[in-house]
């Protein structure tokens, strides 16, 4: 879980009292023909903070990384990094460094000329090439790779790599799309803390797209939701988990799914699997077990009820076939609207 | 297939591709009385005194030889400098004008140029272009660089677009893009569509007939075609058949060394096409 | 508009070599200018368009051509298509053979014409050597019209058929192995695995080959003009040889340029029914 949580109001403070180095998106749209990909996106981003566009496959997260590089055409709103406009500027002027999922390394250069080769053609000094590239590969331990070929390194390496050359762009933002979506689970799991240090040891705000929830909490301070190219919510990890502030969002985050309750008033109540608990008195909704997966530190039922089927993962020695009482308290239980998804 | 049959097929397809040639390099060595005896005269008479007479010959042979590969690196180079830029901007284009430049270019790549030759024989008239022979090149790269663009287009639309995005963000203007990202790694494609250009050049035959009449500037297709119709080369053919070998000696050289760039280029074409 | 901008070096230049001279004809095939004229263009209307429906020897040259591009065309398909499926089977020695099997391609056209003139000749060529060791007569292979066009077809599939087994040979490649093992495990033999599967697949491939060999074949003009000069009694000339005849040796400007526009008109049907029969083909399958 997140160390440091800070609350979005807190954020937005300090993006305004530091509006220098802050990104800043008004509105943004971007749609190609008749098929609008995104719709009217308000974001933030305070120097040095990592925001997390979260947001399941072609939700449009990653084309909001490439109209703020440039790399895509903007179609309404504006962007504003570190106080300038750079709506319509070309990409290379604005000063953005980006990861890009598959690395995108020079494949017939080293490693140490994929690092240099920017710097030399945007006429960086050699003298301060050297210390910065001295710097980059100590920070990110890249110093006995120096003269392989991007073929030649393991996918941690390149993702270090990629990382090693934006970082050397000195950008004004930081954006990752994916990075670390072409390793295994157990390394980026290692990574993470990591990438964490080093994109908070910057000054410039950096913004992370991924559909992996896990990553999006362990590596943000904030996290922005996106369905169908709109904004769902931008909060803190915690936020978004205690509260979801639609449907969508709380269905999205967490894990197991949480569990929804539909009720007679039109409005579904929304329970998290960990939040449910046995009642031994009379009370409670009635349940029997379908199925049970063993975690090791917790297990996870699966259950009927005249409701629907629910989620519960609990401790204890239920057994498939047993008849429950389930409940929970009621500051757990969340209220949204059937029709408009919202909270109530 | 069993083996003895498939070495067999072999045989006969080695024999079949390579015996023609082989008959000319025999018939370079012998001596006319020889080559005059038929095949009963088999052994015996054999002479380079063929080779001398089309070396020394005025102007010698090798001079054709040296239009040729002159012509035919300038044309590869001015090709590949028009080709290159253009197949760029194709392949970062889509819709209509891509459906109409891609199509332009594959009927221009199949269309039997020797239509042209008039038009471009009155045009090179009046501008003064005859027996030129560096300005073969004009034609030459005109009617090359619509396979020349085809192939380079797929090689570039081959190439990861993230590899020229990230080279976009660090701040690379397209000239660097191209001369350290992108032709580095199209290489191949570049060689090997180079050199299906040279030997277009280095073939071609009736623009350079029509263009070039000074006899010291033929460059080796039409020199072979007037020693063809000349009475200095008389029957038998051993003066013809040393040209016909000092004339495809360089190519067959060219071809073994790159061989494998060239099936690449052809095939490539054939694939994306 | 800056792609436009790249293009446009190319694009110049490529309007200038194909369609600039197809407008020049247009124009000139309106014109007189030959001899006759001075060489200064008149202007005469259709004259010359009359002229080439009324004469023998354009529809005489048009038929040949046709004949030597499909006699020739359809060796090299037949042949290529062998040399391909001999050079996709694994054996030692396959890229060697590859290499040597390709390189009457890449010959200059006029070099080895001028080999094949040696190699047809009567009675001092190999072949006619060969036949009267044998006890035979030899053969006027380039002085008989029945004959001559025969050489020149022997001579294009030498040269050309490299070429199209190389391309064939690219789409055998193509072709997942994947598909011939599951084939042989349903109990298929190898010949009808080459008629449902390596045939069918291969037809975007064939139809490559075909486009660019008939184009090219149809303009057969070097070839000609070195091996047989059009004779004899012009059994074998071409159209694109009698176009460029007109022009340099009748200097009848206007006329040739008639003939060329004309041929390249028959080109166009001829290709716009390969695009209807492809379409055709097409909906059936």
């Amino acid at each position: 879980m997140t160390a440091l949580p800070a609350p979005s109001a807190a954020a937005t403070d300090a993006a305004s009292a530091d509006a220098a180095s802050c990104l800043r998106l008004e509105g943004l749209g971007r749609r190609i023909g008749e098929r609008v990909i995104l719709t009217d996106i308000d974001l933030e981003v305070a120097a040095g903070e990592c925001l997390a566009l979260l947001g399941p496959s072609g939700c449009g997260k990653s084309t909001v990384l490439r109209v703020i590089a440039g790399l895509d055409p903007c179609d309404g709103g504006r962007i504003l990094l570190a106080g300038r406009d750079i709506t319509r500027q070309a990409p290379a002027r604005r000063r953005v460094a980006m990861v890009f999922q598959s690395y995108a390394l020079y494949p017939h250069l080293d490693v140490e000329r994929n690092l240099t080769l920017g710097m030399e053609l945007r006429g960086v000094a050699p003298e301060q090439r050297q210390r910065d590239l001295a710097a980059v590969l100590e920070l990110l331990q890249l110093g006995d790779l120096r003269r392989r070929r991007p073929a030649q390194l393991s996918g941690g390496q390149r993702q270090r790599v990629a990382l090693a050359r934006a970082l050397l762009r000195k950008p004004e933002l930081m954006l990752l799309d994916e990075p670390m979506s072409n390793l295994d689970a157990q390394l980026r799991e290692e990574l993470r803390p990591q990438l964490r240090a080093i994109l908070s040891g910057g000054r410039a705000p950096a913004m992370y797209v991924t559909h992996d929830q896990q990553e999006a909490m362990g590596i943000a301070d904030r996290i922005a939701v996106l369905r169908q190219g709109r904004l769902q919510q931008c909060g803190s990890p915690r936020d978004l988990y205690h509260h979801p502030a639609n449907l969508f969002v709380a269905g999205f985050i967490g894990r197991p799914q949480i569990n929804l309750l539909p009720q007679a008033d039109g409005t579904v109540v929304a329970v998290r699997p960990e939040h449910l608990q046995a009642m031994s008195g009379g009370g409670g909704l009635p349940v029997r077990v379908l199925s049970r997966e063993w975690h090791g530190a917790s297990q996870q039922l699966l259950l009927e009820s005249a409701q629907g089927q629910l989620r519960w993962t609990c401790d204890g020695n239920q057994a498939i076939g047993d008849d429950l009482r389930l409940g929970w308290e009621p500051h757990h239980e969340h209220r949204f609207q059937q029709s408009s998804g919202r909270r109530c | 297939m069993r083996a003895g049959t498939r070495t067999g097929l072999v045989a006969l397809l080695l024999l079949w591709s390579l015996g023609p040639m082989l008959w000319q390099l025999y018939t370079s060595l012998r001596t006319p009385e020889a080559l005059l005896a038929g095949a009963a005269g088999l052994g015996g008479g054999w002479t380079l005194a063929n080779y001398g007479a089309v070396l020394g010959g005025d102007p010698p042979f090798w001079r054709y030889l040296l239009n040729s590969s002159v012509v035919g690196a300038l044309s590869t180079l001015l090709t590949l400098a028009l080709a290159i830029p253009c197949a760029y901007a194709l392949s970062h284009r889509g819709g209509l004008l891509r459906w109409l430049v891609g199509g332009g270019l594959l009927a221009a790549a199949v269309f039997p140029y020797v239509l042209l030759f008039l038009a471009l024989l009155q045009a090179a008239r009046q501008l003064g272009l005859a027996n030129n022979l560096l300005a073969l090149c004009l034609p030459y790269a005109g009617l090359q660089l619509p396979l020349a663009v085809l192939l380079l287009q797929a090689a570039f639309a081959e190439l990861p677009g993230e590899l020229e995005e990230s080279a976009v963000l660090e701040g690379f203007s397209l000239w660097q893009r191209l001369r350290w990202i992108l032709l580095p790694l199209m290489g191949p494609a570049v060689v090997s569509t180079g050199l299906l250009v040279f030997l277009f050049s280095w073939n071609e035959f009736p623009i350079a007939l029509t263009w070039i009449s000074r006899s010291e500037l033929l460059t080796l297709a039409p020199a072979m075609a007037r020693i063809a119709g000349s009475s200095v080369y008389t029957v038998p053919y051993g003066a013809f058949a040393a040209a016909t070998v000092l004339g495809s000696v360089p190519l067959l050289a060219l071809l073994l060394l790159f061989q494998r760039q060239i099936v690449a280029g052809l095939t490539q074409g054939a694939i994306k096409g | 508009m800056s792609h436009l901008l790249l293009m446009a070096p190319a694009l110049l230049l490529l309007l200038a070599v194909f369609v600039w001279p197809l407008l020049d004809y247009a124009w000139l095939s309106l014109q007189a200018q030959s001899v006759f004229t001075g060489l200064e263009t008149v202007p005469v209307g259709p004259l010359n368009w009359e002229r080439l429906l009324a004469d023998g020897r354009f529809w005489q040259d048009a038929w040949q051509t046709l004949r030597f591009a499909a006699a020739s065309v359809a060796l090299e398909l037949v042949a290529g298509l062998a040399i391909a499926l001999l050079l996709h089977q694994r054996w030692r020695g396959r890229g060697v053979v590859r290499s040597l099997a390709l390189l009457p391609w890449a010959l200059p056209t006029t070099v080895m014409a001028l080999g094949w003139r040696w190699i047809f000749n009567d009675p001092y060529g190999p072949i006619n050597g060969l036949l009267q060791g044998l006890g035979l007569a030899s053969v006027p292979f380039l002085a008989s019209p029945q004959l001559a066009w025969m050489a020149t077809v022997m001579a294009d599939v030498w040269k050309t058929t490299p070429f199209v087994a190389l391309l064939l040979l690219a789409g055998l490649q193509m072709i997942p192995n994947d598909l011939y093992e599951a084939f042989a495990l349903e109990g298929g033999t190898p010949w009808q695995g080459l008629r449902r599967i390596t045939l069918p697949l291969l037809r975007p491939y064939v139809f490559i080959v075909l486009l660019f060999r008939l184009a090219q074949a149809l303009g057969v003009f070097d070839l000609i003009a070195v091996l047989t000069g059009g004779g004899p009694a012009s059994s074998t000339e071409s159209l694109a040889l009698y176009a460029y005849l007109n022009a340099m040796r009748f200097l009848d400007f206007g006329y040739s340029a008639t003939v060329m526009l004309g041929m390249f008109l028959l080109l166009l049907a001829g290709a716009a029914a390969l695009l209807v029969w492809r379409r055709q083909a097409e909906v059936r399958a």
